[in-house]
């Protein structure tokens, strides 16, 4: 049986910003440009030959990146609600538009979207003290934006790490206002441990489901005991460890993947977004899971 | 006109304070020398005399600040300084490179000069080599400018100083905790027209009432960056000195206002926007000025 997976990543890259460069062009009253760090972040991905690759999120935390642009939050200390979560324009899509002039040809983009569940639970709320009535917010407002990024990008994965801490009862419907109709394929994203969650999770409306199996290997177990149909991305390297796994290691990670769940990995990944890596190992980590990929595909 | 809730703190620094409610405290002016570059030192001797002979006059604090852009200017400008200022005075120091500020910090020590120097600027570009340098050659004050290039709002603002943005390990608050500097000034960081300029204005009641720090700014940056003025020769230098109004109607201590030939302009018309702002302070919410102030020295 051959294989025809994808290698990709899940969000962020870890770019260095030139805090003294940002200050010394707002002495001299020039505006700061960020596109020399999306350049650097898509530069590594695509070098390192993933196929499937973001704008790096270099701009931002994945939660205040949402948050500083949606009206009725403020961002200090930490995100604050203090009005109606309304959709105002354009988040990451002027970022995902330029990240998309800098990719190969064959190379596709992912527009990555913080989960509404997620941004509720990241935030501290003044105005609503209704958790769902604030995710259903977002996930309106999260929707917008994944309309406007479906001109630029190639899937539309959603990040919700906060599923594995506690899944709240509404999540298809939530989830489902964000994916539903849209004409990319669509991924959903849970790092941590999903395995009390896995029935629920195999239920949701998206194409593939992205979880850390290289961190938390014993999930190949417990997802053997459901019966799962989704598509998947497997994450075969870890994002929370500075030791590089190495081509082998990925592939027999991958392999047992492939006995579990079949043609059905079509990706593979890092367990996470690699923000908290050093560069070098994020980019070495990236390099060794193409190879993989290559081996995988090959063989 | 404002009081706030939040206790204002009151920093003094050779004799000059800054902060405290609305009417209490005179505006501090920060009048800017060698900006240029290649120092003239008796043109600014002039300038300098011009300043603290209006400060006498009117009451509102003047403080000298030093622009140093080459490591060859920073032994002639400290020289300057010691002969110069008189020897009760604050002076700031204005740079923007880390080894100029470093080699200066060093030079201020020596010259035992850094219990009368407000060092202009910490901020999210500071390196580990001048923490390190600020660590072991402390000055009194320091100016932090809050600076956010993600977030230009009022809450831009209080996020660097709480978290840095992210863009650094810590807030610059607890960064200037962390070098061991009690007294503080926030600049409110102003930006071109078209960047949310008057969010450097907004932020400052927003700021003392958050924390309770003197805040200022260098509002006439703006205007100077207005380059629609420039059709408007004659108005555009009124504008430029009448901006500085704006921070003591909004609440704020200080004002950086650019260079030190607007000086004879700009006291007189702080002075007069002080009375203005004391007299209410005081009528309303009972706010006296201090001895010196503008009011007390002018109105007779």
């Amino acid at each position: 049986m051959k294989q025809k997976l994808k290698t990709s990543v899940i969000g962020s890259y870890p770019i260095y910003i030139d805090t003294l460069d940002v200050i010394k062009d707002y002495f001299s009253e020039q505006q700061t440009s960020w596109t020399k760090y999306i350049e650097q972040a898509v530069h590594d991905m695509t070098s390192a030959g993933i196929n499937l690759v973001s704008d790096g999120q270099t701009r931002d935390p994945f939660i205040q990146l949402f948050t500083r642009n949606l009206r009725g939050c403020r961002v200090r200390a930490r995100t604050e609600i203090l009005g109606p979560v309304q959709y105002t324009g354009p988040i990451t899509e002027p970022d995902q538009r330029y990240a998309k002039r800098l990719l190969p040809r064959n190379t596709k983009l992912i527009g990555v979207l913080t989960g509404p569940y997620t941004l509720m639970k990241s935030s501290v709320d003044f105005f609503y003290y209704d958790e769902k009535q604030l995710a259903f917010d977002f996930a309106v407002a999260l929707r917008n934006e994944a309309e406007l990024l479906l001109k630029h990008v190639d899937l539309i994965s959603v990040d919700e790490p906060f599923f594995s801490n506690e899944f709240p009862d509404y999540a298809k419907e939530m989830i489902g206002t964000i994916t539903k109709g849209l004409s990319r394929p669509t991924r959903l994203h849970v790092c941590g441990d999903v395995s009390r969650i896995i029935p629920q999770l195999v239920d949701m409306p998206v194409d593939i489901l992205s979880h850390e199996f290289k961190a938390s290997p014993y999930l190949f177990d417990v997802f053997r005991e459901y019966s799962c149909v989704k598509k998947m991305c497997i994450g075969a390297v870890r994002s929370d460890d500075v030791i590089v796994e190495t081509v082998e290691e990925i592939v027999t990670h991958v392999k047992k993947a492939i006995t579990i769940f079949g043609k059905n990995v079509v990706q593979i990944a890092p367990d996470c977004g690699q923000r908290m890596l050093p560069r070098d190992i994020a980019f070495r980590k990236l390099q060794n899971l193409v190879k993989a990929g290559e081996i995988i595909n090959g063989g | 006109m404002f009081s706030f809730t939040k206790e204002q703190k009151v920093f003094d620094i050779s004799g000059i304070s800054v902060g405290g409610q609305p009417g209490m405290y005179p505006t501090v002016l920060f009048g800017g020398l060698f900006f240029k570059g290649e120092p003239d030192f008796d043109d600014a001797k002039r300038h300098l005399q011009t300043m603290y002979d209006l400060s006498k006059q009117t009451g509102t604090p003047v403080i000298p600040d030093f622009f140093i852009r080459k490591v060859e200017y920073i032994q002639p400008i400290i020289a300057f300084i010691e002969k110069v200022i008189p020897t009760k005075h604050p002076f700031s120091i204005d740079v923007i490179e880390p080894s100029i500020k470093i080699e200066t910090l060093g030079l201020l020590a020596e010259r035992k000069l850094l219990s009368r120097t407000i060092y202009n600027s910490i901020h999210i570009g500071i390196t580990k080599e001048e923490t390190e340098a600020l660590q072991k050659y402390t000055p009194e004050m320091v100016i932090v400018v809050a600076f956010n290039p993600k977030d230009k709002s009022p809450d831009g603002k209080i996020e660097v100083l709480e978290n840095g943005a992210h863009l650094i390990e810590c807030g610059l608050l607890e960064l200037v905790r962390k070098i061991g500097i009690q007294k503080l000034l926030v600049d409110t960081a102003a930006l071109a027209p078209g960047e949310n300029s008057g969010a450097a204005i907004a932020a400052l009641p927003v700021i003392k009432e958050e924390y309770g720090f003197p805040a200022g700014c260098a509002i006439h940056n703006v205007v100077e960056k207005s380059r629609w003025l420039n059709d408007f020769p004659f108005a555009k230098k009124t504008v430029d000195v009448a901006s500085n109004n704006t921070i003591p109607l909004f609440g704020g201590d200080f004002a950086i206002f650019g260079p030190i030939e607007n000086v004879a302009l700009v006291v007189p018309l702080i002075a007069w926007q002080d009375i203005l702002v004391s007299e209410y302070t005081e009528n309303y919410f009972g706010v006296s000025p201090i001895a010196s102030h503008p009011r007390r020295k002018l109105l007779k």
